[in-house]
């Protein structure tokens, strides 16, 4: 801890040159933002920018379940950006609806990736996809940005934990996809040891703390896990639809479990660190606590922050189900298929980490009233 | 008995052992936000405009979230101003970048999934996604609005009289403890919940190029960093509204005294 003072007192004389900072950090976007705009020599698909459009009358259209919505037919002139048809011009069509749930509306400026085709010398092409480089790389950089200038020395810190975690996590993925999904229970399982023994040790550093705390995390998760299995067999999965799971390639259950225990390790670790460093601070002001007092105080922390927690977990899992949930409402499905079919799987895996997120608290508590220093220094 | 049903029961079995009544009340809001949560699709789905919807539903859940968990009254109070302030900036920024992104709906990995449905349905799907983009930050404000307040009334509890200028920095220092380990919340609650996606893209392998641009991929990335983006603007919106709370207190103390 004591180097980490020394570079935290560091970032505090720079106070004096905050200005500079937000210049700079100000510049930066300015260039990322300007650059992804002129990338397209980078791809290897033919992006066109669209230079004029001529719009087509509207048509009504209504569906089996009285849905009204509005097409639209519109012809985009355009430009190829880069590649082998750099300065070519072109002549697209594209139809796009009122709801625009699987299409959109083109505009003069848009960049778009089409795929060209050269048919007895004659070239077209038809739109796959707009380019989105450029709002994403704009909102990485004011998240990034406003980290640093914030929170300086501990937003960085966040950013590299984030960061660390998420090469980890593409590794991982690379891992999965070479065994063919056959391990992925095991390999994000033993994955999850590393990512929270990573991220303690950037938070807290190598110290009994951080022992304690992923003891903590990993025996919270574990044993939300358990549970979970043991109810599984209880209930003979009743009520839950691997097959309303999106985008799944491999086994079902396995990637199920898999998804809710990366879902809920971050949340117990948020909290056991919570509990824990504000158990070590009261030790450090109350030397002379009992550690039947600090089981307690570990406790009553725990419990103002279990409920709070949960929710963050529950609206991450199902608030992503509203979109798919909606168009089953409106194609004349009942309110329990479409619960059933859309947020019954969200619904598990927030009550799963809900009760990891539970155990941890007497967990983290009885950790701590156990293997607390006796002298805790300053 | 259903899955739900029991892992339900589990759960609230031992939020009451851990947390008494705080732990029944807590387990109480949850279901309460799935209620406001479902009812926000509906109200949707019969055409109600999803952006007002959302605003009314998520200041709501806010409420509910932050006044049903033990808290003392300042903190709560505190708490609730911040965190509406936070949704309405978030609002003032979500808008745009969604229009500007355009990954609003489904994309060419949900066509499955699509088989047999109308899409035509006659609702604009770019409100739909900037309300699912703020409903799925709502828990991350609350969580993080709660944590700053509580740890902000501490510090006065244990220091009555500490400058406003002071605890501005204090409020900066308890954002900076509780930064990370949120953010890890945030990275591993989303990323486990798109797991089967990102393995979709290596499996089909996709070009780095295709995933950047990628409807879905960009619509999931940017979710994340709208919730980031939450937690971080917390920090000083809540240390700011704590201060100017503790202003109109000592103010109106200071009134009482003269008179």
């Amino acid at each position: 801890m004591g180097e980490r003072a020394i570079i935290v007192q560091k970032f505090g004389i720079q106070q004096t040159h905050r200005w500079w900072a937000w210049l700079l950090v100000l510049l930066v976007g300015a260039v990322v933002v300007v650059g992804t705009h002129y990338d397209a020599a980078l791809y290897r698909d033919p992006i066109m920018r669209v230079t004029a459009v001529t719009q087509q009358k509207a048509t009504k259209e209504t569906d089996d379940f009285q849905n009204v919505d509005y097409q639209t037919g519109q012809t985009l002139h355009g430009v190829i950006l880069n590649g082998r048809y750099r300065g070519n011009r072109l002549t697209v069509s594209n139809t796009y609806s009122a709801s625009g749930a699987m299409d959109q509306r083109y505009r003069v400026g848009s960049q778009l990736f089409v795929v060209a085709h050269q048919h007895h010398g004659k070239f077209s092409a038809t739109v796959k996809d707009r380019k989105r480089d450029t709002p994403l790389v704009f909102m990485i950089w004011l998240v990034v940005g406003l980290l640093l200038l914030i929170l300086r020395f501990s937003g960085l810190m966040a950013f590299l934990s984030v960061a660390a975690n998420g090469v980890l996590f593409f590794l991982a993925i690379l891992l999965n996809g070479a065994t063919q999904g056959a391990q992925v229970l095991w390999i994000f399982g033993s994955l999850s040891i590393g990512f929270a023994a990573l991220t303690l040790w950037l938070v807290l550093g190598r110290t009994r703390q951080m022992l304690i705390t992923l003891a903590t995390t990993l025996g919270g998760t574990l044993l939300s896990i358990v549970v979970a299995l043991t109810v599984f067999h209880l209930t003979h999965e009743r009520g839950m639809f691997y097959e309303s799971m999106q985008y799944v390639t491999q086994l079902p259950r396995p990637l199920f479990l898999a998804e809710t225990l990366l879902g809920s390790l971050g949340a117990v670790m948020d909290e056991s660190t919570d509990i824990i460093s504000s158990l070590y601070a009261l030790k450090r002001e109350r030397p002379e606590l009992t550690p039947r007092q600090i089981f307690k105080s570990g406790r009553q922390i725990g419990s103002t922050i279990m409920g709070p927690l949960i929710n963050v977990l529950f609206f991450i899992f199902v608030a992503d189900t509203f979109p798919m949930a909606l168009l089953y409402l409106k194609n004349g499905n009942s309110w329990g298929y479409t619960f059933s079919m859309n947020m019954s799987m969200g619904v598990v895996q927030s009550l799963i980490s809900g009760i990891g997120i539970v155990l941890a608290v007497p967990l983290a508590s009885y950790l701590a009233s156990r293997w607390l220093p006796k002298e805790v220094r300053a | 008995m259903s899955t739900i049903t029991l892992l339900g029961l589990i759960l609230l079995v031992l939020m009451v052992l851990v947390g008494g009544k705080a732990g029944a009340q807590s387990f109480l809001a949850l279901i309460l936000n799935f209620g406001l949560l479902f009812l926000a699709i509906v109200l949707v789905a019969f055409h109600f405009s999803p952006l007002i919807v959302t605003l009314v539903v998520g200041v709501m859940v806010l409420a509910l979230t932050i006044f049903m968990s033990s808290g003392d009254d300042l903190s709560s109070t505190v708490a609730f101003i911040a965190s509406a302030m936070v949704l309405v900036l978030l609002v003032l920024l979500i808008v745009p970048v969604e229009h500007w992104a355009m990954v609003q709906g489904f994309g060419p990995e949900d066509s499955e999934d699509l088989e047999g449905l109308s899409v035509l349905v006659g609702i604009n799907f770019v409100q739909v996604t900037i309300a699912t983009a703020i409903l799925s930050t709502l828990g991350a404000i609350a969580e993080a609005a709660m944590a700053i307040a509580a740890g902000l009334s501490e510090i006065l509890e244990q220091h009555p009289q500490v400058a406003l200028k002071a605890l501005y920095g204090d409020g900066i220092a308890v954002g900076k403890q509780i930064i990370g380990t949120t953010f890890n919340t945030l990275f591993f609650g989303f990323f486990g919940g798109f797991l089967a996606l990102f393995i979709w893209f290596t499996g089909v392998h996709y070009s780095f190029g295709e995933i950047l641009n990628d409807k879905i991929f960009v619509a999931e990335i940017l979710m994340i960093l709208f919730s980031m983006l939450s937690v971080l603007l917390t920090v000083p919106v809540t240390t700011w509204v704590m201060t100017r709370a503790v202003a109109g207190k000592r103010k109106r103390g200071a009134h009482e005294a003269t008179k």
